[in-house]
């Protein structure tokens, strides 16, 4: 890594862990106990390891002199380390506490491991660390190889890179500590906040200096998306996350908005964390990655168009289907309605475009498990919107929300869709950065697949059965005209689900431990030194 | 952007569509025509939202929003449906708004609509102290064992129910036993001995002449009752039988008379309405009479 | 349309203020009118701000992430007003920074818990649920007999005011002292707490004991205030009705 670095940039690079190191100081020395304490111990120790690791190799070979015309690869292979470790972090817990949820003694007494303080390690992991990391490893690559360019500068995509995983790192130590702002997919606390928005603000910026030098003069449909992730997460993420703290030593601090006002805002970004995290980024990377691997040309330059500004008009409306029949006023809950009903629209125009552009190639999915992640990741979008849709309407959601049916909603999103895209993206991207024809094991390909598309329809129709039941539970009337069922005796209905889904979880789970398993083979086998092979247009000017 | 690739546009043999001519890296566009279908499903959302926009609430002006043509008010809805579900039980339920427990009890086909209601009443909110099958449990007394602290009659039953038992509702019914240990009432030896002469009056074999029945006597009896028989209608239990709140050990009753008790029921007024309150009663009262009281849920 | 797009397509930052413009309208147009049309938030005259005990228990439940399996907004649905009491006002909580309405109920509501179980069996059941309710699937928190901190109180009471609570200097300054005797019922300090936040707060030892001030306390207080701080929802329910 540091290799690829010359010796002035290892110099900055020098001077940056060091700052790092010292805020992690300040931070430690300001709040002396508590998370705040711990968080800023964790940026000392990473600042002082890149510092010692920097030292170290300051003046080692200096990087190749030929660099400017090779793509900028080590972080997009970094990033891809990253996403599987976090996926088998964040899988492992979401495993776990599908498990203390039909087995709740197996939880150890010790408050770290509580259930609550688990469920958002989970959601943070898998969205942040599994889905951040890959959809930033996968966005060096595109943004790369569809412009034709070397990645403007050599310093900021590893500041995004580790920024934004000592980000994720703090965030779930954080829950394990019990530091929490408790708004969801937001939990983080005040000064994470603040850091993450210096990431991005790094990113775009390194986002839109790469783009600047693109050979061709369009942009490609992908980095729309990813540009529109990047911009609308950075909208979302400052204001939802707007607070201000007790003590600037110490963890705790209050968002400034309060009640009907906060539960608005925390759907505006909650649901566009969906829209934008786990959709938008998403999509770019399935423009990409389904063309590159399917051989294919897009089936609709049009569609494309239309589907993308629909996506980012229509999405920002619907948050407040989240809110149906609260304290939320009737006239937002219409608005969020409607709006998600139109959001379908474009949605399966997305997906219908990558279907549409398989034709000719479905001998391809039929033989290339690889493909064939792409192909389900798009049907499932296809299925998750619609359901999405379809349970936007209020009298629908009057019987799914609070139910386990949004749990099935969510992953047959997040595993039908996001995981499934993310690991077509990996096989892809493995061999060819590594220098190597295909993975190590190309049979654990297949078994992957089907343990992951098994895991996947278990888990989904096991929660569909689960939610439907709990909801009709709650709201059955007895022929007299009296509620028919206690709340206890709908948490005893859901034992035999909660256990199925342990089961499929667990099959998921298996097919990602095979994934690492199998990239870590395939990274071992490749050639000291060996890059992708593939080159830019012409030679970058100077960074 | 100074080297632009130039690429010709080109037939794409499978589809048949001209490609836009651009290249990203080798990935092309087609120039396929926009579908139709999509402009047809756009319009349908869109007229369904219009629609809606019209007749519910919808936009926001400023300070006040749209109403919509069919004036409604989710807040009113609710509380409507709410009266409805009420007016649809009414004809058994306003019936036990009178506390006329006896003719109320003997009307089978009232009791057999309204003890399916009661055990749900009943799980959802006595259960969690009193227990699913109405068993009890350490600190909450049974109330499917025939004894009782209060009385076995609805109608006192109800009344436990609306005020509780040392509740904070100012017409809480009141009961407390006090800390014979802690407050020095009694020294170490005497809570001893009482405690054994409690301990033999529930199994069956207490010696009336014994140190601890003189103590009993002289500081128990005002409200347990001459030799535990309880029925004073106090809220202190009968400690002649088998039957425990705080557990029948010796240690559990030593605690009991180190540290004293006060359990608390809470009130059931305002949370549940009269006539709710009048049909658990009815149901609890039942419930040591064979399982004829309902479900037991 | 298509060449204006195959136009805007070629300048990154064409994009990125399309991106701008076109994501900012829908969260303008439902977010700002809930700050100016009044009936969104109506405060009853009888609404109180929570008791720093009270909150000391709030930040509890969020530390633990009870808030994962326990919703707080009873939705305007007939059979949720018939299961758990008046459907929840925007008022209840418009103190609350942030709003813990939830979205997911693996657990019941908790928006009309104040008053509903004793101060003991929510000790009993927070130590392990499974000893009152043995098929409950709550975990167990045994650790809440830690002792509880007081010492940021003040500031966070502070901080709430400057927030726009209405916490008068008074309360900020007494913070710490008001959190310990609310649970000593017969300490000098009680007095003040029932002056500074009203006759309907409850000043009792939470977890049974007065000499110990433990986070059970501060959990249970919580609990306890659940739908308590105004009596408006049971008011709404019943105007609604004679209408
Ligand atoms: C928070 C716990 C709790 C809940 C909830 C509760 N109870 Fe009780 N209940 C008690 C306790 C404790 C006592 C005994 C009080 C004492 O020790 O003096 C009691 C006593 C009673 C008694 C008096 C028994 C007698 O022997 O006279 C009746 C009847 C009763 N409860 C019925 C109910 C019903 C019906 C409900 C639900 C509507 C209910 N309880 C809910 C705790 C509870
Ligand atoms: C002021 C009235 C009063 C006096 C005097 C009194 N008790 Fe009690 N006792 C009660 C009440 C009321 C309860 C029930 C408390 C509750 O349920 O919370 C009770 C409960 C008990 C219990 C627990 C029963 C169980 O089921 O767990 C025991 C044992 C007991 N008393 C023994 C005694 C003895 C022995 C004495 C005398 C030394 C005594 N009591 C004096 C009122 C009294
Ligand atoms: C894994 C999910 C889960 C978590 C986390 C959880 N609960 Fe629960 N809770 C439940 C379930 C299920 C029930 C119903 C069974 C029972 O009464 O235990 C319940 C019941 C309750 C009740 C009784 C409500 C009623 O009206 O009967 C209270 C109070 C409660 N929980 C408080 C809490 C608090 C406080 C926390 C955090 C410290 C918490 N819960 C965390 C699942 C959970
Ligand atoms: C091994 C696979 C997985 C298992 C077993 C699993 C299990 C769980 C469980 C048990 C919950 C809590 C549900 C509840 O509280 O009732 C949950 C929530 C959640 N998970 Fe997963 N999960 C898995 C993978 C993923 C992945 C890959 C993602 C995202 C990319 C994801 C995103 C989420 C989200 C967003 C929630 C919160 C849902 C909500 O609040 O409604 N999960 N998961
Ligand atoms: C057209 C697209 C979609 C619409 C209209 C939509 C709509 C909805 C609705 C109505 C809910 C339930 C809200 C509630 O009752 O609490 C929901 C929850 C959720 N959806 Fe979707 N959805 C869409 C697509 C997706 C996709 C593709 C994903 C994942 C990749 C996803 C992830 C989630 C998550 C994580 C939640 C849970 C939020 C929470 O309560 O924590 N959604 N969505
Ligand atoms: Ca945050
Ligand atoms: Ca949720
Ligand atoms: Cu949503």
């Amino acid at each position: 890594m540091i290799r690829s670095l010359s010796i002035p940039e290892r110099q900055v690079a020098l001077a940056l862990s060091v700052a790092l190191a010292l805020l992690g100081l300040a931070m430690a020395a300001a709040a002396r106990h508590g998370a705040m304490a711990v968080h800023g111990a964790m940026a000392m120790a990473l600042g002082l390891a890149l510092l010692f690791a920097l030292g170290g190799a300051l003046y080692d070979p200096d990087a190749p002199a030929d660099r400017a015309r090779r793509y900028y690869d080590e972080p997009t292979r970094f990033g891809i380390v990253m996403t599987l470790c976090w996926a088998l972090i964040g899988m492992g817990v979401g495993v776990w506490v599908a498990a203390l949820l039909y087995w709740p003694e197996a939880t150890p007494p010790w408050p770290a491991t509580s259930f609550g303080r688990l469920r958002p390690v989970h959601t943070t992991s898998v969205i942040f660390g599994f889905g951040g990391n890959a959809l930033i490893a996968t966005s060096f690559h595109v943004l790369q190889r569809t412009s034709r360019a070397r990645l403007a500068d050599a310093i900021s995509p590893w500041m995004v890179l580790i920024g934004f995983n000592l980000f994720c790192a703090w965030a779930v130590t954080g829950y394990l500590m019990g530091s929490t702002q408790s708004k969801e997919y937001a939990e983080a606390e005040w000064y994470a906040d603040i850091w993450l928005v210096v990431i991005w603000v790094t990113y775009f910026v390194l986002y839109l200096r790469t783009l600047a030098r693109r050979a061709e003069p369009h942009i490609y449909v992908a980095n729309w998306y990813y540009m529109a992730f990047i911009l609308v997460v950075a909208m979302l993420h400052i204001v939802n996350n707007i607070a201000l703290p007790v003590s600037l030593a110490g963890a705790k601090s209050f968002t400034i908005w309060a009640g009907v006002q906060d539960a608005m805002v925390q759907w505006w970004y909650g649901h566009n964390a969906v829209a934008f995290f786990l959709t938008a980024g998403f999509l770019g990377m399935l423009y990409y990655f389904l063309p590159v691997r399917s051989g294919r040309p897009i089936w609709s330059y049009r569609l494309s168009i239309v589907s993308f500004w629909g996506i980012v008009f229509f999405y920002i409306w619907v948050g407040s289907h989240h809110l149906h029949y609260t304290a939320l006023p009737y006239w937002v809950q219409t608005l969020g309605m409607t709006f998600s009903v139109m959001l379908l629209v474009p949605s399966w125009a997305s997906a219908g475009n990558a279907i549409a552009t398989l034709n000719g190639a479905w001998h391809k999915v039929r033989d290339d498990a690889t493909l064939r992640f792409m192909f389900v990741a798009a049907v499932f979008y296809g299925l998750s919107t619609f359901e999405g849709s379809f349970l936007a309407i209020r009298p629908v959601n009057s019987l799914s929300h609070y139910t386990d049916w949004t749990v099935g909603h969510v992953h047959s999103g997040t595993l039908g869709w996001v995981a499934m895209i993310i690991f077509g993206a990996i096989y892809t991207l493995v061999p060819q950065l590594w220098g190597r024809e295909t993975m190590a094991w190309p049979r654990a390909v297949e078994w992957h697949f089907w343990l992951a598309v098994t895991g996947t329809l278990i888990y989904v129709v096991s929660m569909w059965n689960a939610g439907i039941t709990q909801g009709l539970m709650w709201r059955t009337y007895d022929a007299n005209g009296a509620l028919s069922y206690s709340f206890l005796q709908s948490v005893q209905a859901m034992a035999p689900y909660y256990l199925l889904r342990t089961i499929g979880g667990a099959l998921f789970l298996t097919g990602a431990v095979i994934c690492a398993l199998n990239c870590r083979a395939t990274m071992r086998a490749a050639s000291e030194g060996a890059t992708a092979t593939d080159r830019p247009l012409a030679p970058q000017p100077a960074e | 952007m100074s080297r632009q690739s130039h690429h010709e546009v080109e037939i794409d043999p499978i589809t048949g569509h001209e490609t836009t001519g651009h290249d990203w890296n080798g990935i092309r566009e087609l120039n396929t025509p926009f579908p139709r279908m999509v402009i047809w499903a756009l319009s349908l959302a869109f007229a369904y939202s219009v629609v809606a926009w019209v007749l519910l609430p919808a936009w926001p002006l400023g300070r006040d929003y749209t109403r919509g043509l069919l004036g409604l008010d989710q807040g009113r809805m609710a509380v409507e449906n709410y009266r409805h579900l009420e007016q649809a039980r009414a004809d058994w339920v306003v019936p036990f708004a009178s506390a006329d427990f006896a003719s109320l009890a003997t009307n089978p086909g009232l009791m057999a609509r309204a003890m399916p209601a009661a055990a749900r009443l009943f799980a959802d909110n006595c259960a969690a102290c009193h227990g699913v099958e109405a068993t009890g449990g350490p600190g909450f007394p049974s109330l499917a064992d025939g004894a009782w602290l209060w009385s076995a009659d609805p109608a006192a039953i109800a009344e436990t129910l609306r005020y509780g038992i040392n509740s904070p509702h100012t017409d809480t019914r009141f009961s407390q036993m006090p800390a014979f240990g802690r407050d020095g009432l009694l020294t170490r030896e005497q809570v001893a001995a009482v405690a054994d002469y409690v301990l033999a009056l529930s199994s069956g074999n207490a010696d009336p002449d014994s140190h601890g029945a003189a103590i009993f006597a002289e500081n128990c009896s005002a409200c347990h009752g001459d030799a535990g028989s309880g029925g004073l209608g106090i809220g202190a239990p009968v400690l002649a039988d088998d039957h425990w709140i705080y557990g029948g050990t010796r240690d559990d009753i030593l605690a009991t008379l180190g540290g004293g008790r006060q359990g608390v029921m809470p009130a059931w007024e305002g949370r549940l309405s009269p006539a709710e309150i009048n049909m658990l009663a009815i149901y609890v009262s039942r419930l040591n009479d064979g399982g004829n009281a309902g479900d037991g849920r | 349309m298509l060449r204006l797009h195959y136009n805007l397509e070629k300048l990154s930052m064409g994009l990125v203020v399309g991106i701008i413009v076109a994501a900012s309208i829908g969260g303008a147009v439902e977010i700002a009118p809930l700050f100016t049309i009044d009936e969104t938030v109506a405060i009853p005259d009888d609404l109180r701000p929570q008791t720093p005990l009270e909150l000391a228990g709030r930040e509890i439940f969020i530390r633990e992430g009870c808030y994962a399996c326990h919703s707080q907004m009873v939705r305007h649905l007939a059979d949720e007003i018939d299961r758990y009491g008046p459907y929840s006002l925007a008022a209840e909580s418009a103190y609350d920074h942030p709003m813990l309405w939830g979205s997911k109920r693996t657990g019941p509501d908790l928006a009309r818990l104040g008053g509903k179980y004793s101060d003991a069996w929510h000790v009993a059941h927070l130590i392990n649920p499974r000893a009152v309710a043995p098929t409950s699937i709550m975990p167990a928190y045994p650790w809440l007999t830690a002792r509880l901190d007081t010492d940021i109180l003040s500031a966070e009471l502070a901080t709430l005011a400057l927030l726009g609570v209405p916490y008068s200097e008074d309360m900020v300054a007494n913070a710490g002292r008001d959190a310990l005797a609310q649970s000593r019922p017969d300490s000098d300090g009680a007095a003040n707490v029932t002056e500074r936040y009203g006759e309907t707060v409850a000043i009792r030892a939470f977890d049974g004991d007065t000499s110990r001030l433990t986070e059970m306390d501060a959990l249970v207080a919580y609990l306890q205030s659940l739908g308590t701080l105004t009596r408006a929802a049971y008011e709404t329910l019943g105007q609604e009705a004679a209408r």
